[in-house]
């Protein structure tokens, strides 16, 4: 049989781009390294859109307020640094964007519990200051009488200390519970509205036109014994599957050739945990523990499996300062993903299009704010030139307010042709988040001083710590781009042809033949 | 009571068919409980053992083979985890933030020598005959506990997913056993042989001490794992067969090993023989396990429900009179590691490091990396 007398090549041999000036911009040993990278995504529930990367539907549940003032309710395990003062100073501009994203994010009522938290604050300080008073007064020569009341008036100031700060740090918690579910503002060129309102950026190629009448991935698979879907129902349940024979080269060459492409862009590779504590999740957006979670939770553990290489990517810089001169920094990590697909139903559900496990590879940008929109920019370029390379018909769309999700500023999904299935379905998705993620995941940079000349430097004083911006990008979901190719590329007599760039990548084969029986 | 009776003699028969009636349904329970009891308590009898294994603990197994030598060093070593931190191959510690112990990152040339591995393994062991599969790595339980291992127990190797029973796979032999369950396969459809890429999840429960260090003993890993089922009359040959295409590998990336045939007391319940390949993992300043190749005869075939029919033989002459088909017998399963690559990297690591704190290639794998022959350490 053919396959046993491949060879493969993982990289061709003329790839010699791994310098070492595509590492990573060292960073001195005594910078916290931490890499926040997520995509959090509301998505309501649409049967016939096909969005995968995107689409976390359980990913932002905005909490009512009732369940806000609950005070049996948890305290968060974490802070996300939002900025409530400029929130209530532009909250006209906040609350049309809460409209236009169709969240149900209560506006108010964190306005409304910031201010109450302010006042407090105040209070809380100022009974400080008193006490502080009561306590230098005490220290002179007094009166048996006079110090007597002090001690009073010491202690009742002490007790009604304790009651406001518990009550202020009630407060913020609530605040945090409330306010963490305002979206991420939205870029001034996004569509309003919903999905029919996503305009389309870019459209490469157009649907092949078939001589004969043709099969869709599932048939392909098995006539050309590649996928397994009975087997694994039996063995895992459904929406699983073994990949046989060249389908299993095919992914292996996809991983590969992706790899090859977004390392000659400077982008780290990365292999990651697939196992992570649920507070990462958390931070990253999803849900963990909602009904209709995404998330596969570990018995008897607060670990969860991941749904995406964001999480932990999204991990790595947690909590650290790193220098300007670090960024950005640009990875394309490598894993499999797992979803519990809770709630999807229907035909959007057939095959490889939506299935509970699958391989992926993302890429993730840290960068200065200024810098994000640029990046965005490339990454959407990145895609597209990847998916033009293996000749599919796409869309490229500016994603309407309404599908944004949370953390997106701004949101481009690739939809490609699949004409087993007759219709368009999502293939990747880019999103600039802004600092939505960041002040989450806690990832700020200190930017480098600027040169002053003539000025005399006087006491050390560092430039204020920012947030960085994050962006995601799907480089290859595998069982997407199995459909596509599969479907696309069958010929009459059910072979399929494999597009050039992908061949060196399995040893040469250039086509996937039906087997002898 | 279907003939003529008188009706005294019809009422002693019906109280005697209700007396029966009541004592049948009685024995039956107590049949079913005690089928129940016999097969929760036979199920741990082990599979008996090939009569050439020697019999005791660890200090008894046999070395069948040994190739290589320790690299003689003309500088101080550095063990993996010290090469992996200044090449900036590998990341422990954002790992242990993020998801806990024995969880780790690769990054850059590590990433790279991963794929180049399963990469080269897959295409050296599909020669041979192996059809390639990928693998669900969430199986249900019930798969879990017929392929041997025990999902459930205390220390248990095996994390379960919360609110169902299905749990993560520690190894792809789990779901490559469950694609043939409960079936008849035909003769002819023999051997049926496999090299089934995963990821494989171990909890690792009671593992400690100097053992875990590192890439040694981890939560998470890729491995491309070798399946074979075939007739009882073959499953000794295979066992040769799957060996020699480790120790071939192994041979090739110029590692140095010895081959165990493993003691009694060392086999695990499922396997009839069981060869180990350990590997010298300077480094570490020890031989370290990297591959594990059990017969498992028909224990697991019992337990999955996997039979063949034979084909029949040819009758010369002989009536060919009711259609009379042979009786089914189980087939005989083997596993083997052709890849685990934390493990493969410890060896690769520290054997090919130079003194310039640099890790030299193995010649095998370089097509497969784009050519990298070096390692070097990072401009700073």
């Amino acid at each position: 049989m053919g396959l046993h007398t491949l060879r493969l090549a993982t990289v061709p041999l003329t790839f010699s781009t791994f310098t070492s000036r595509l590492f990573l911009k060292p960073i001195p040993p005594n910078t916290l390294q931490t890499l926040g990278q997520f995509s959090r995504h509301v998505h309501p529930r649409k049967p016939f859109l096909v969005r995968a990367f995107s689409a976390s539907p359980a990913a932002v549940q905005e909490i009512p307020p009732t369940q806000a003032s609950d005070s049996s309710a948890a305290r968060p395990q974490w802070k996300a640094s939002i900025d409530f003062k400029w929130i209530r100073d532009n909250k006209e501009a906040v609350e049309i964007n809460i409209k236009n994203r169709n969240s149900n994010a209560d506006l108010g009522g964190v306005i409304e519990l910031y201010e109450n938290m302010v006042n407090l604050q105040k209070e809380v300080e100022g009974i400080r200051e008193e006490r502080n008073n009561v306590a230098k007064k005490m220290k002179g020569k007094l009166e048996p009488s006079e110090r007597e009341r002090l001690v009073e008036e010491g202690k009742s100031l002490k007790e009604s200390l304790v009651t406001l700060e518990e009550d202020l740090v009630k407060l913020q918690d609530e605040l945090q519970q409330v306010a963490r579910s305002i979206p991420n503002m939205t870029h001034p060129d996004v569509p309003v509205g919903g999905e029919d309102s996503s305009a389309i950026r870019k459209e490469v190629g157009s649907p092949r036109e078939f001589s004969f009448p043709i099969k869709d991935h599932l048939q392909l698979g098995k006539d050309l014994d590649l996928i397994d879907f009975d087997s694994a129902s039996e063995v895992s349940g459904s929406k699983f599957f073994y990949l046989k024979n060249e389908a299993v080269l095919l992914e292996m060459a996809l991983l590969n050739w992706t790899l090859s492409e977004v390392m000659k862009k400077g982008f780290t590779p990365l292999t990651t945990p697939e196992i992570v504590r649920s507070s990462i999740v958390e931070k990253c957006g999803f849900q963990p523990r909602g009904d209709n979670t995404q998330v596969y939770s570990i018995d008897g553990t607060d670990q969860c499996l991941i749904g995406t290489a964001e999480i932990p990517v999204g991990g790595i810089h947690m909590d650290s300062i790193l220098l300007e001169s670090a960024l950005p920094l640009k990875y394309i990590a490598f894993s499999h993903c797992f979803r519990t697909e809770a709630g999807a139903a229907g035909a959007a559900t057939k095959g490889l299009y939506r299935v509970h496990q699958f391989s992926k590879a993302e890429m993730f940008v840290l960068c200065r704010p200024e810098d994000s929109e640029t990046f965005h920019d490339e990454l959407i370029q990145i895609e597209e030139d990847l998916f033009t390379s293996l000749g599919l018909h796409f869309k490229t769309l500016d994603m309407a307010t309404a599908d944004l999700g949370a953390p997106a500023y701004r949101k481009f999904d690739i939809e490609a042709w699949m004409p087993g299935l007759g219709r368009y379905g999502e293939i990747s998705s880019a999103s600039n988040c802004t600092d939505y993620q960041s002040r989450r995941l806690g990832i700020r940079y200190r930017p480098s001083e600027p040169v002053q000349t003539g000025s005399k430097k006087g006491k050390a004083s560092l430039p204020a710590t920012k947030f960085v911006h994050t962006l995601n990008a799907t480089a290859c979901a595998v069982p997407r781009m199995m459909v596509c190719l599969l479907e696309n590329y069958q010929q009459d007599d059910g072979s399929v042809v494999i597009p050039e760039p992908l061949r060196p990548f399995m040893g040469g084969i250039e086509i996937i033949k039906p087997k002898l029986r | 009571m279907k003939g003529k009776l008188e009706p005294s003699e019809r009422e002693r028969l019906v109280e005697e068919g209700k007396n029966l009636k009541e004592s049948l349904v009685t024995l039956e329970e107590d049949l079913m409980k005690l089928q129940d009891e016999l097969q929760h308590v036979a199920r741990s009898i082990p599979n008996m053992t090939h009569p050439d294994v020697p019999v005791g603990g660890e200090d008894s197994s046999a070395i069948r083979n040994e190739v290589g030598s320790p690299r003689e060093f003309s500088f101080p070593i550095k063990d993996h985890l010290q090469l992996g931190k200044d090449l900036d191959l590998m990341d422990f510690d954002s790992a242990a933030e993020v998801s806990g112990s024995k969880f780790f990152y690769l990054k850059n040339e590590a990433v790279l020598l991963e794929m180049a591995l399963l990469n080269w393994t897959l295409s050296e062991v599909m020669k041979k005959g192996f059809t390639p599969l990928t693998t669900p790595e969430i199986v249900r339980s019930s798969i879990v506990e017929k392929c041997g291992f025990q999902p459930r127990g205390d220390n248990t190797q095996v994390y379960s997913i919360d609110g169902t029973d299905q749990c993560l796979i520690g190894t792809a032999e789990i779901p490559v056993g469950g694609i043939h369950m409960d079936s008849i396969l035909l003769e002819s459809a023999l051997p049926l042989k496999y090299i089934a890429f995963s990821h494989c999840f171990r909890t690792e429960a009671g593992a400690a001490g100097a053992a875990a260090k590192g890439l040694y003993r981890v939560h998470q890993f890729s491995k491309a794992e070798m399946f074979v089922l075939c007739r009882p009359e073959d499953s000794e040959s295979f066992h040769n067969e799957l060996i020699q295409i480790e120790e071939d590998l192994f041979t090739s990336l110029g590692l140095h090993f010895k081959t165990l045939d493993m003691a009694t007391a060392d086999l695990g319940a499922p396997a009839y023989r069981k060869f180990d390949i350990e590997a010298w993992m300077p480094g570490l300043g020890r031989f370290g396990e990297i591959s594990s190749a059990s017969n498992c005869t028909d224990y697991q075939s019992r337990r999955l429900g996997i039979r063949f029919r034979p084909s029949e033989p040819l009758q010369t002459g002989s009536k060919k009179g009711k259609a009379n088909l042979p009786s089914t017998k189980f087939v005989h399963t083997l596993n083997a590691t052709a890849c685990a690559v934390p493990r493969m990297m410890v060896c690769l690591l520290e054997n090919y490091q130079q003194e310039d704190g640099s890790v030299v290639v193995p010649e095998t794998l370089r097509p497969f990396m784009g050519g990298i022959e070096v390692i070097k350490p990072k401009l700073r």
